[in-house]
Formats: C-alpha cells, structure tokens, sequence
C-alpha cells in the first residue's frame, strides 16, 4: 500500500488530502502572481501600442490621405481646391522638426489627428487660413506621441526656423518667432487672433503650432509661433521655397 | 513532498491551459503561440483602441472646457 502511494506521487497522480490543501493555496497564489504577471504585459504591450502602432496605422493612413490631395491637385484644373472638404488643405514643412510633409486637415478631434495629420483649429477659435489672405491667425495642433507623432520634436524649434504651408498654388513661407515651452490647456489665447502672449501687438499673418508636453503626458502645451515671411506662387515644377532645398 | 513535481497542483492558470490543450508538447505549444498571437490582435485591434481616450496621454489641443 505504501508503495503504491510513493508511485502514485512519483508518476504525478493525485496526492494525499492534506496535500490536495496545500496545493489550493498554493495554486491561488500562483494565479494571483499570474494576473499581475499578465497585468504587467498587457501594461507593457499598450505602451508597444501608444508609441508605435498607432504611428505605423497613423503613417499610412496620412499617405493615403495625402496622396488623394495630391492627386487632387494634379487632376483639378486652376481653379482653387474646394476648402473645408474633407479632405486635406494643404501640407506642412518644416525643416527643423521633420523630414516629412504635414497633411493639414480641418478640425481639432482626436479622430482627424488621430489619422497622422495636423488639424487646424475649428474651435474654440477659428483659424484663419493664410489662403484667406485676411490677417489672422492660422492655429494648428498634432501628436507629440503615437498616433504619427507629428509635432514630437517641436522642441528643436528656434527662432528664426522656416514652417513652410504648402497648398496647391502658393507655398506660404512663416518664420518662428516666439515659443511658450509649458501653458496650461485652457489657456487659448494662444490661438487668438493677435497672440499677445507672443509678444505680438498688431494684426497680422500668424501661424501657431500646439501639442501636448512634456513628451508622453498631456500635462501642459506647448506653442510655437511664427509669422508669415512671403508667399511664393507655386511653379510648373512644384520647386520648393529655398527653405526647404 | 519532495517527491511530488514541483508543478502538481500549484500551477496556476496557463498551467491549467496547458494540460487542457490537446495533442503533445509541439501541438500545445502551437496552439499556445496561437492563442497568444489572437490575444495580442484582440487588445491591439480592440481594447486598446478603446481604452486610449479614456487616458490622459493624447490632448494636444487647447480649449477652455
């Protein structure tokens, strides 16, 4: 008898039950340890999400979206694109914050930004689009993180630094001139009309760019202006503004 | 007790997965690989995407609400 249980524990069958009980125990704790362990990789895994698939779905969808405004573009006769489509405006460049162009769509929701692009602000104050010709402000807001990450480095903006606004006859030429490296998110007087906090005091052909700092938090803003330089009309090449060569 | 492998009894939930998975130790861990593979498509193609606006970390925009 006593053989068979010493076999029946060497093979793994059912133990004694006083063992049985301990074995309870013990195997609450091991899934408790397991749901922190899988708590701790789902954890993980949303990070791999925030930080990289949402750029990757976030890339290609302002390729696609970019590539019909372009198509657009090409097919379209002279007459002026329709503003306030659905579909892109324009694209931004700048120089010192990203290789790419910008895609710049109307409105400021997480499902316009969400798709890679930049918005421009519909409320709580309107932009002004430089293709209005009316002095104004032309307020723009993209991701610091995920989801493209268009505005990341828009701290290695300076003075001075080109923000080219391309559409499809004129590429508007802004060079920055002020920034506000932490505001709170309430403050839209950023956007305003004559930024004052910028230190400007007339009206005039501003742009601003906001998103979200630090990196990886949605704390503060972060706000750069800049100031319509010129505007050049766009050739039969499409040669970009000297800025960006 | 010191007989009983170490594994008996107090192996947890995938445990429990595991020796309910059929076939022998390529097939379940195929299966495994499977099961993993649809878990991370759930939460990536799902959760996540529902779970992201109700954290504070994409706002860029400013508003006065």
């Amino acid at each position: 008898m006593a053989a068979t249980t010493e076999q029946q524990e060497l093979t793994g069958t059912p133990a004694s039950p006083r063992r049985r009980g301990t074995g309870r125990i013990a195997a609450t704790i091991s899934v408790f340890g397991e749901l922190l362990i899988t708590a701790g990789l789902v954890l993980g895994l949303f990070v791999v999400y925030s930080l990289w698939w949402t750029n990757v779905i976030a890339d290609r969808k302002a390729d696609q979206q970019g590539d019909r405004v372009r198509d657009s573009w090409a097919q379209e006769g002279d007459d002026p694109v329709a503003f306030g489509s659905k579909n892109g405006i324009g694209f931004l460049h700048v120089p010192a914050m990203t290789g790419g162009a910008i895609l710049v769509e109307k409105g400021t929701t997480s499902e316009i930004l969400n798709d890679g692009v930049a918005g421009y602000y519909t409320d709580p104050v309107k932009a002004t689009l430089p293709t209005s010709g009316k002095k104004g402000n032309f307020s723009l807001a993209a991701h610091r993180d995920g989801h493209g990450a268009k505005f990341h480095n828009i701290d290695k903006l300076e003075k001075g630094d080109p923000i080219v606004f391309e559409t499809k006859n004129n590429w508007y030429v802004y060079k920055v001139y002020a920034a506000l490296p932490e505001t709170s998110k309430y403050n839209v007087n950023v956007l305003g009309a004559v930024p004052k906090e910028s230190g400007r005091q007339k009206a005039g052909h501003y742009i601003t760019l906001t998103t979200c700092t630090p990196v990886y938090t949605s704390r503060y803003r972060y706000i750069v202006w800049g100031e319509l330089e010129r505007v050049e009309k766009v050739d039969e090449y499409r040669t970009p503004p000297k800025e960006l060569r | 007790m010191s007989l009983v492998p170490w594994r008996y009894g107090r192996d947890g939930m995938y445990g429990w997965i595991w020796r309910h998975l059929p076939g022998n130790a390529w097939v379940k861990a195929l299966i495994s690989l499977a099961l993993v593979v649809a878990v991370v498509y759930i939460l990536f193609q799902y959760v996540f995407p529902w779970a992201e606006p109700l954290l504070p970390f994409g706002d860029v925009t400013v508003d006065n609400q």
